[in-house]
């Protein structure tokens, strides 16, 4: 049996203790962050050549072996991040029961957004 | 980056310099933006300097008596600078002297030790009795450590976030039987504690921290982070490994978002951001 | 943040009083683009199905970015991909332990704003003269 608690300043300082994690999440964010600074750069340069072209130009880029395996990096990477930040930004700023619904929403949007993606980058190739 | 002799208004070379290059003196919002209707501030009075005052200035001053059961006010003072201190501290207890002496704060030291007149002056926060009246805004503002829980005027209820530091467990912890001796260091073991050692606790880094704001009942804070630091430099103490467990928690140290409002404020120019236990894995 | 004892208290004010300096400016800054951002990762999705499903349909989405309208909005997203871009960079050379000192933090700051605003004329620069040429 759990004594009635009687909360001391200290008691709520600590409360429920440390959760031994928060390293992980800390270093996806910053390993998706380094991943995604030469992705989207060739992503900006290539979306920029690509400016006035139409629909077989496109293609022709996107079926490259090169540009299919980097957008799908970006994808990853991206949507990655997103999520991340994004569950960060949540936590930070909603403190009611909405906040779990609104995690929620995120991580599953950004799977679905990058699996959409994915698939979409190799109907291209493959498909197309 | 730019010349080194000249302070440039944009470059904030130290802590001590005042914001004056700042576009905005607040954010663009409302003045009780989503504040709870129990700590909504309302215009107070005005307390007229003394007939005879040639050099007078005004300040606005938070104002909260427990007692009344009203909400906190805005009051403007007009000082006399000609019967009072150079410092922002010597207004204060001007005015508690010779005008109201109910206004109420916490001061000992007047020297910029003792961190109890910790205060938030024309917007950041800072040590009334280092802060002159010559470098506050024509009506400075004057406002508690902003984010605390008020007890009376310009007093907070520091009780949490001492309680945030008494769970760093600040003093050494050693598994080694005491020595004869002192525990000796070299002197570079020592300068590792440096700027970490000088902190006076005034809080005022924590109470400037827009993530402690946010979490403040789970984020630890800049003033505790930097005293968790402190002793994970420190070759003396056998907890580290300990001590880093009990950070590893995404919102006790993980909610730091390296904001950097701690270091601007800091009025021993400290560096409470800066600790490193992020980078043992 | 209520603790024991200090119910009925009123909180002192934060954002409403506190003034807004480069650190937590830039900060906020970083937050912002970053959700704008992820509003483009939906659009780049969007614009890969588009692509996936043939001509007409990325032709349709071509246009709508060539539009005033969304010219406009690519302009914004110009922005905040640099800003972002350049604010994560500053974000990791201080995960390295490095630039703490108020006078890096500022100089790195402008720098993060001067570089945003250079780079996205640049980019714009780039995208006009090719499309003309």
């Amino acid at each position: 049996m759990r004594k009635v608690p009687t909360p001391t300043p200290l008691n709520h300082a600590l409360a429920l203790g440390s959760s031994r994690k928060g390293a992980g999440e800390w270093w996806a964010e910053r390993l998706s962050a380094i991943a995604l600074i030469p992705l989207t750069i060739w992503f900006a340069a290539s979306v920029i050549a690509l400016t006035g072209s139409d629909h077989a130009a496109f293609v022709a880029w996107l079926k490259t072996p090169f540009a299919t395996i980097c957008m799908i990096l970006l994808l990853i990477a991206l949507f990655h991040h997103t999520a991340l930040g994004l569950q960060v930004i949540i936590e930070d700023y909603v403190h009611s029961g909405a906040k779990f619904a609104a995690i929620i929403a995120t991580r599953l949007g950004c799977f679905a957004l990058a699996v959409a993606g994915i698939v979409a980058t190799l109907r291209i190739p493959f498909a197309g | 980056m730019m010349g080194k002799e000249k302070r440039l208004p944009l470059i904030i070379d130290s802590s001590d310099q005042l914001p004056s290059a700042t576009i905005l003196k607040r954010f663009p919002l409302p003045r009780n933006f989503g504040v709870a209707p129990d700590s909504r501030i309302e215009e107070g009075q005005v307390w007229k300097a003394p007939a005879g005052a040639s050099r007078t200035k005004a300040f606005t001053i938070y104002r909260y008596d427990p007692d009344s059961g009203d909400n906190p006010t805005l009051d403007i003072f007009e000082v006399d600078l000609d019967d009072c201190g150079p410092m922002v501290l010597g207004a204060l207890i001007w005015i508690k002297n010779k005008v109201d002496p109910t206004l109420t704060f916490r001061r000992s030291c007047r020297e910029g030790v003792c961190g109890s007149c910790a205060m938030n002056i024309d917007g950041t926060n800072w040590l009334a009795c280092t802060r002159e009246i010559a470098e506050t805004d024509e009506a400075g503002r004057i406002y508690p450590l902003s984010n605390m829980r008020i007890v009376k005027d310009l007093v907070p209820d520091l009780t949490h976030v001492f309680a945030q530091y008494a769970a760093m467990e600040p003093w050494l912890h050693s598994k080694t039987p005491a020595p004869e001796n002192e525990r000796l260091q070299s002197p570079e073991e020592r300068s590792e504690l440096d700027g970490y050692y000088e902190c006076i606790l005034c809080f005022c880094c924590t109470s400037g921290c827009p993530s402690h704001w946010w979490n403040g009942d789970r984020f630890l804070g800049p003033a505790a982070l930097l005293q968790a630091y402190r002793w994970l430099a420190d070759t003396r103490d056998e907890a580290t490994g300990q001590r880093l467990d009990d950070l590893e928690d995404p919102f006790r140290l993980y909610r730091c978002h390296t904001i950097l409002n701690c270091t601007r404020t800091c009025p021993k120019g400290g560096t409470p951001a800066r600790r490193s236990p992020r980078s043992r894995k | 943040m209520s603790s024991p004892g200090a119910r009925g208290r009123p909180l002192s004010p934060n954002i409403q009083i506190y003034r807004p300096q480069l650190t937590s400016v830039l900060s906020i800054a970083n937050r912002i683009t970053g959700v704008i951002l992820s509003a483009f990762a939906v659009l780049m999705v969007v614009w890969l199905i588009a692509a996936a499903s043939g001509p007409q349909p990325f032709s349709t989405v071509q246009r709508s970015i060539g539009s005033l309208f969304g010219q406009i909005l690519m302009l914004g997203f110009t922005f905040s991909f640099f800003m972002h871009l350049c604010g994560g960079i500053r974000h990791l050379i201080w995960d390295t332990g490095h630039g703490f000192e108020l006078r890096s933090i500022y100089a790195s700051g402008w720098a993060v704003v001067v570089a945003s605003i250079l780079l996205t004329a640049l980019t714009w620069g780039v995208s006009i003269w090719m499309g003309v040429g």
